[in-house]
């Protein structure tokens, strides 16, 4: 005989279910950010006392970063500086954590350009106007425009730079002399140019065609150099012009051609190694690159490497600011050592130790000018960042960067043609940020 | 309640906690709206989220991809693995120092596989390119329509061990009787292995095929840290894809939608292939 079950019986389990039900439903977007009790000014006491706990990428620019916190904490003696690294994939998850969490654990946070817009309007970012307005001789006029533009979302300043990433064009000066050649000035030089440097195995420039945000920053170049532009002068995205039709043609040309052999998964690792292991005369890549690319014993040709312009004159601009999480438990803590770290004097000592320059003045500093990386170099770079546009200026600028990424990728691996590969990018573009 | 029921209660209450409570959150999740850079209570949305997983053609272009991937990598481990097991089940001496070192891929973490095969295979400083140009053979490796069966290979290389370390398990736990009857009636090797050896191995060859199945649908790592799902979206696997709609591009809602989806079918595929054992079982 088959028994049942009387439905009290089973009051336990419906409890549970409620339980959980109330549970789950009150999980989802339960942190979220909190007031904090900081006074939002920049005009913070030598005394200000709290614990920073930051989040910084895997990278040198970090390292001098830390290198510095000392001499900031004998003025400061007591903000306690605590440094998290991590590599840049990690970050992001680990940033938006904190940023939902009644606990954060970051006080002070770095913001890559493409998180900026989606950050500033989660509201997950502390706004920053009146802190930099207000903070004695910080003149926050000296930082590049083209810097301080990513930073700012809706008018409103949500950060202050810390390094960029713009790139540029590195080459080998005595393969570009024995080829009789000058630094090319347009889309077409480079391309002659890379072919040019062919020779046998040795690839006239390393490339870096993988899918995703490392095509589209080395093609966003390209793009420029055929006088196109990644969004047009309404905001809204153009990457179907005749100008990236071009640009797009003339890389795969060259790909094909002046590149190191099925290269098409190569990201920067690979393309560093391929020139400085002189296995390509050029590749387009970070302008910090150059020290390293020239550091005694880094390769047979270190010393031999100078930096130019992208040939049209503009360039893909990336860069890392400095905000403070709207949760942030050491508001005034943090700003008191984003603000020492990107004044002026600062600023001056992490360029000499080799950090990206943010301001202007520093560029044009004697001691930076005569240090160990040459006039050139920083007079190069000051052009770079008069000059250059980040790849995405809207929401969602992370996944708009890999889907035109994918469609470039396509074109290079000849699975789409060029038009078909730019419609859709174009199309993708337009979808995810109107 | 009564006695029996309270015995299992702490199992019960454990289970919901362990797998009951993340499940029933990624369920929630996949009805609403969520996103990581949203705050506040999430929308819900029904099963709007599910429509567009079923709409996507990315989503079901990554299915394939995965079971491409699977069925090539899981297949050739299989052969390699049966083949290395049966040869090991002989071998007479130094067996320990030879099944040590044939498993040593299996305790190497995934992603670091992925990094080492990037730049193994890279044609400018890896030593594979390196050595084929040698003999006159040059091959992209990360090529269009290579790239998948190239992910499928390193996967090959990692996991073959652990089918061959289910395999010769099961090989050494097979009654001598039948084998030794087979040969005394004068059946030579492959007649052995096809009639006597594999059917008796049935069982364990279904438990070793479908746990490296589900394990080949989580590739990752790989996808990773050599091709980022390119060229193309050629090797961008339902893990990858699940990775970068939830995480990357912030949108959890859909991300835990897709998810679910690949769960129904991984659960399909389970019980169908189960079911087909016991069926097989019965006389």
């Amino acid at each position: 005989m088959k028994s049942t079950t009387p439905w009290w019986r089973l009051r336990p389990l419906l409890a549970v279910l409620a339980v959980m039900t109330l549970l789950i439903s009150a999980c989802a977007g339960s942190g979220g950010t909190q007031k904090t009790e900081a006074t939002g000014t920049g005009d913070v006491p030598k005394d200000v006392s709290g614990t920073v706990r930051i989040l910084l990428e895997n990278v040198p620019d970090s390292d001098i970063v830390k290198a510095m916190v000392p001499e900031f904490t004998k003025d400061h003696p007591n903000v306690k500086v605590d440094i998290e690294m991590l590599t840049y994939d990690q970050m992001r998850d680990k940033l938006v954590s904190s940023f939902q969490s009644s606990t954060p654990n970051y006080d002070l946070i770095v913001v890559d350009n493409p998180w900026m817009v989606d950050f500033a309007k989660a509201k997950f970012l502390q706004p920053m106007d009146a802190r930099i307005d207000s903070t004695p001789g910080y003149d926050a006029t000296d930082f590049f425009p083209s810097l301080t533009e990513i930073t700012t979302v809706d008018g409103v300043r949500y950060g202050v730079p810390f390094y960029n990433y713009a790139l540029g064009y590195l080459y080998n000066t005595d393969d570009l002399a024995q080829a009789k050649l000058e630094v090319p000035k347009t889309l077409d030089e480079l391309v002659s140019t890379s072919k040019a440097l062919t020779v046998g195995d040795r690839a006239g420039i390393a490339m870096q065609p993988q899918r995703g945000y490392k095509i589209f920053e080395e093609w966003g170049n390209w793009l420029f150099a055929a006088g196109g532009s990644i969004y047009d002068e309404s905001g809204k995205p153009s990457l179907d012009t005749p100008e990236a039709k071009r640009a797009l043609a003339a890389y795969i040309d060259t790909y094909k051609t002046a590149a190191p052999p099925n290269s098409l998964n190569w990201a920067f690792d690979e393309a560093f190694r391929s020139v400085s292991g002189d296995q390509a005369a050029s590749m387009i890549s970070y302008n910090w690159n150059l020290p390293a690319l020239n550091k005694p014993g880094s390769g047979p040709s270190a010393g031999k490497f100078k930096l130019a312009e992208i040939p049209g004159g503009k360039q893909v601009l990336g860069s890392w600011s400095w905000s403070i999480p709207t949760n942030s438990g050491a508001s005034d803590a943090a700003w008191a050592l984003a603000s020492w770290l990107t004044s002026k004097t600062q600023d001056i000592q992490r360029t000499e130790q080799g950090g990206a320059a943010i301001r202007k003045s520093t560029l044009n500093d004697p001691a930076v000018r005569n240090g160990k990386f040459g006039a050139d170099y920083y007079a190069t770079i000051e052009k770079i960042l008069a000059n250059a546009s980040p790849l995405s200026q809207g929401p969602s600028g992370e996944e708009m960067i890999q889907a035109v990424g994918t469609e470039l990728n396509e074109a290079v691996a000849g699975t789409k043609s060029v038009d078909d590969a730019l419609a859709a990018a174009q199309a993708a573009a337009v979808k995810i940020q109107g | 309640m009564s006695f029996r029921y309270r015995m299992v209660a702490p199992l019960i209450a454990l289970f919901l906690g362990v797998v009951g409570f993340p499940l029933a959150y990624a369920l929630y999740l996949s009805i609403t709206d969520y996103k990581l850079t949203s705050s506040g209570t999430p929308r819900l949305v029904g099963i709007d989220n599910y429509v567009s997983t079923f709409q996507d053609g990315a989503f079901w272009r990554a299915s394939g991809a995965t079971a491409t991937f699977v069925f090539v990598a899981v297949s050739l481990e299989l052969i390699l693995g049966l083949a290395i097991a049966l040869a090991l089940q002989k071998q007479r001496w130094a067996r320990d120092l030879t099944r040590s070192m044939l498993l040593a891929p299996m305790f190497i973490t995934p992603i670091a596989v992925g990094l080492i095969f990037r730049f193994l295979l890279n044609d400018q400083i890896g030593a594979i390119p390196h050595l084929l140009r040698a003999i006159g053979v040059d091959y992209d490796f990360f090529g269009p329509g290579r790239a998948l069966f190239t992910l499928a290979l390193i996967d090959v290389w990692q996991w073959t061990p652990f089918m061959v370390l289910l395999l010769l398990a099961g090989l050494e736990s097979i009654p001598r009787e039948p084998l030794e009857a087979a040969r005394v009636d004068g059946a030579r090797g492959w007649y052995v292995l096809r009639r006597v050896t594999l059917p008796l191995l049935a069982p364990v060859l279904v438990v070793a095929i479908l746990l490296r199945c589900l394990d080949a649908m989580k590739v990752f790592e790989y996808v990773f840290a050599t091709t980022r799902g390119g060229p193309g979206t050629q090797t961008q696997t339902l893990q990858y894809f699940v990775y970068q709609t939830g995480i990357q591009f912030f949108r959890l809602g859909s991300a835990s939608s897709m998810a679910f989806v690949v769960l129904l079918v991984v659960l399909t595929v389970i019980v169908v292939a189960f079911r087909r054992v016991e069926k097989a079982k019965q006389p």
